[in-house]
């Protein structure tokens, strides 16, 4: 290890839990270099690619910052975020086709909607930490699931909502190609709002939070609001991920609530990086593409190789792809 | 080190996967005779689980079949010697069927979708059809829907339907064998719909529906027990259980319903949708006196013998109705393109509307340009006992036709296309 002492900071926080750090202090012109790429990439991104499988990857995108937000800003892992991407999708889906709202008013409808959901489900998940955050936001999501089951007349139970329409002041948005560009900007919205919070007085205060509680409270500041009010932004993005996944898929099924949504979720996060916020956004590019490479050449175990995969990450890069680049672009950089 | 090897190993995936090859850009259509100079036949259908033995795999080579003989009839004045099938597994989830669906039509260069079983699916399905403009012949799903609220100019009800199902079992079920019903369906498309067009039969013929109940769907216990436990103490106590399950599930409900002994508490068995593949895991004793309506039946007659034969050949079972209707849709399909001299959807729509067909499969077939309803004779079938049994497979006996103009319902006025 090389100048285990650079400066203040570093001696105030001993190994850096995820590549946020690296990242941050990386000079500007990277930043900005990445930044350029990343936008080069989005835009690029359909004609490349499958456009189906593209706007999939934006949705996912969202979710999976979200997901970050909690479990890598905050410290809470939530096995439950299916609840909010699968509420918002139905909302959207319901306020679409009854209200015949263009889809970014219906996509909004439902990311509230899963915000306002999120308000009684944190209230009290917040209360628990760990593995029993954890039960508690899927034994929640699980509800959901079988309330929107059972609820036929609205939800149209097995059969999900079908025909959503993706009305748009008349422009013919049916080809999945335009529609990428449409909900391009709503998604860099999301994502920079994600990245705002982050960077805010307020992301500070989460990370500190997620880092030693304890102190947290002794500093005065009110952790249970806090993590409630992270909770409840989270929440707000998955909404928006899932409103935008039901108006991309013009459909809704039950299996945008069902457990393996959120685990699938968490998967992302750690493939992409805890708490890198950007390797959310690569995870899902990833798995989404993967999984849909897979299904395409006919492979059925699908859940075999991205589990597979899982574990491979946890036990030989733990900061997910992100983290581990970023971690060794800070090492290669303080050796030379 | 090893640590970089594994970010470099990373970032190279990362890199193959994101690219990988094309498929991107809009859509765009060509004036070609026929797209990529080829016919691609897409088999989209369960392959792994309850409706698997009645369609599935078996469908896949039913359409094999079809291709071949096509070939061998045109030879080479057929309009083009390069056709194929593609087939995926839709695991009975809508959303599985939507995206396969969209693969199929956009990336696989299918021409046509055959089959889907399970309504939920099926709809999904038409929605894609009629979005992509590309033809879906519906075989294996049996809501009205399909020719109803959800009719399309792309999409085609091939086999059967529920009032079909209901219109012949129901009445004649409700004339023979008792008045009050007890109702047990599975509570998604199909079921729902079954359970309307039976309870508009039994009612037209009389009789009355005293309980109903949904069944989760898919049921993976496979556990019945509550709801034929309840049927014995309604009031007033039913005479005929109305089972709607399908495939795998109605066997499971069979079982359990000899389990429970109910015929000997006085409840009948009446079954909404049967099919050969469901009898011959059952054993015909099980279901001896049974009457059901079937679409098609293998040992019919010579000309339905001598394709089963083939087919058994193949496959080494018997056709089950579900197979020869996929054998006969990818057949007219065929040979609407070779009609029209393209594969363009619209061109194959106009010739085959209004069609009128015989084939191994349709007898006195029609297609109802008005809802795209495929009009053609059905069976009301009785499963005999076992002592009549000669042969394998061969389990039924046909107690009568129903000529085409009746078996199915008029067209809808829910129908715009």
């Amino acid at each position: 290890m090389t100048s285990a002492v650079d400066t203040p900071a570093d001696a105030a926080r001993p190994a850096p839990p995820s590549g946020l750090v690296a990242v941050a202090r990386a000079p500007g012109w990277v930043r900005y270099a990445l930044l350029a790429v990343g936008l080069l990439v989005a835009f690029w991104l359909p004609n490349g690619l499958y456009p189906a499988v593209a706007v999939d990857i934006l949705c996912w995108a969202l979710f999976a910052v979200s997901v970050d937000l909690l479990l890598g800003f905050t410290g809470l892992m939530s096995f439950g975020h299916a609840a909010f991407w699968g509420t918002s999708a139905y909302v959207t889906g319901l306020v679409a086709i009854h209200a015949g709202l263009p889809f970014p008013a219906a996509v909004l409808a439902g990311a509230l909607a899963a915000a306002l959901l999120a308000l009684p489900i944190g209230y009290l998940a917040v209360k628990r930490a760990g593995i029993y955050f954890a039960m508690v936001t899927l034994a929640f999501a699980q509800m959901v699931y079988y309330v929107a089951n059972e609820w036929r007349s609205v939800t149209q139970g097995e059969n999900g909502l079908q025909g959503v329409p993706r009305s748009f002041f008349g422009v013919d948005l049916s080809d999945d190609y335009y529609f990428y560009y449409a909900i391009l900007p709503i998604v860099l919205l999301g994502l920079l709002a994600a990245w705002r919070i982050v960077h805010s007085p307020f992301g500070r205060v989460l990370v500190g939070i997620r880092d030693n509680p304890a102190r947290a409270r002794a500093l005065g500041y009110p952790v249970h609001r806090y993590k409630l009010t992270a909770f409840v932004l989270s929440g707000f993005l998955a909404g928006l991920g899932g409103g935008l996944f039901a108006v991309g898929h013009r459909f809704v099924s039950l299996d945008v609530l069902h457990w393996t949504t959120s685990g699938k979720a968490v998967i992302v996060v750690v493939l992409g990086g805890i708490g890198t916020l950007w390797g959310g956004v690569l995870g899902a590019a990833l798995v989404v593409r993967l999984e849909d490479w897979l299904s395409f050449s006919g492979f059925e175990a699908i859940g075999l190789v991205t589990g597979g995969i899982f574990v491979l990450v946890v036990l030989l890069f733990r900061r997910g792809i992100w983290g581990s680049v970023a971690a060794l672009a800070l090492r290669w950089r303080r050796r030379s | 080190m090893r640590r970089s090897v594994g970010v470099a190993a990373a970032s190279a995936a990362v890199a193959a996967l994101v690219t990988g090859c094309g498929g991107g850009g809009p859509q765009s259509g060509g004036d070609q005779k026929l797209t990529g100079d080829k016919i691609v036949l897409g088999v989209l259908n369960d392959q792994s689980g309850a409706y698997s033995e009645l369609s599935g795999k078996n469908s896949v080579k039913a359409v094999e079949m079809a291709i071949a003989d096509f070939k061998a009839k045109y030879g080479d004045k057929a309009i083009t010697k390069n056709i194929s099938v593609e087939t995926a597994d839709h695991q009975n989830k809508p959303d599985v069927a939507n995206s396969k669906a969209q693969e199929m039509y956009d990336r696989k260069g299918v021409d046509a979708i055959l089959d889907v079983p399970t309504s939920s699916a099926a709809l999904k399905v038409a929605d894609v059809a009629k979005e992509k403009k590309k033809l879906y012949f519906n075989i294996g799903a049996a809501t009205t829907e399909l020719t109803g609220k959800s009719c399309n100019k792309y999409t085609f009800h091939y086999a059967y339907d529920t009032y079909m199902l209901a219109h012949g079992t129901g009445t004649v079920t409700t004339q023979q064998v008792g008045k009050n019903w007890y109702i047990l369906y599975p509570n998604y498309a199909f079921g729902q719909d079954m359970e309307k067009s039976f309870s508009t039969a039994i009612g037209a013929a009389g009789g009355t529906v005293v309980g109903k109940d949904g069944a989760p769907f898919p049921n993976t216990s496979g556990d019945y027990s509550s709801f034929l436990l309840k049927a014995p103490t309604l009031n007033p106590k039913p005479q005929v259980l109305g089972t709607m399950q399908a495939g795998a599930e109605l066997v499971n409900v069979v079982k359990q319903y000899n389990e429970f002994k109910l015929r000997d508490k006085g409840i009948g068995l009446a079954v909404g949708l049967m099919f050969i593949t469901d009898i011959h895991s059952l054993t015909p004793a099980a279901l001896a006196g049974t009457t059901y309506t079937d679409a098609w039946y293998w040992n019919f007659d010579q000309q339905n013998r001598e394709w089963a034969d083939k087919f058994q050949k193949e496959t080494d079972t018997r056709p089950s109705f579900a197979h020869a209707a996929n054998y006969s849709a990818a057949m007219q399909y065929l040979e609407a393109v070779q009609a029209a001299g393209t594969d363009d959807a619209d061109a194959v729509v106009k010739g085959l509307e209004g069609k009128e067909v015989n084939d191994v499969f349709l007898r006195n077939g029609k297609i109802r340009a008005e809802d795209h309803r495929v009009l053609h004779d059905a069976y009301l079938a009785q499963v005999k006992p076992q002592a009549e049994v000669t042969e394998p497979w061969d389990y039924v006996k046909i107690l009568k036709t129903i000529p085409a103009a009746e078996a199915f319902r008029a067209p809808s006025p829910d129908c715009q296309m």
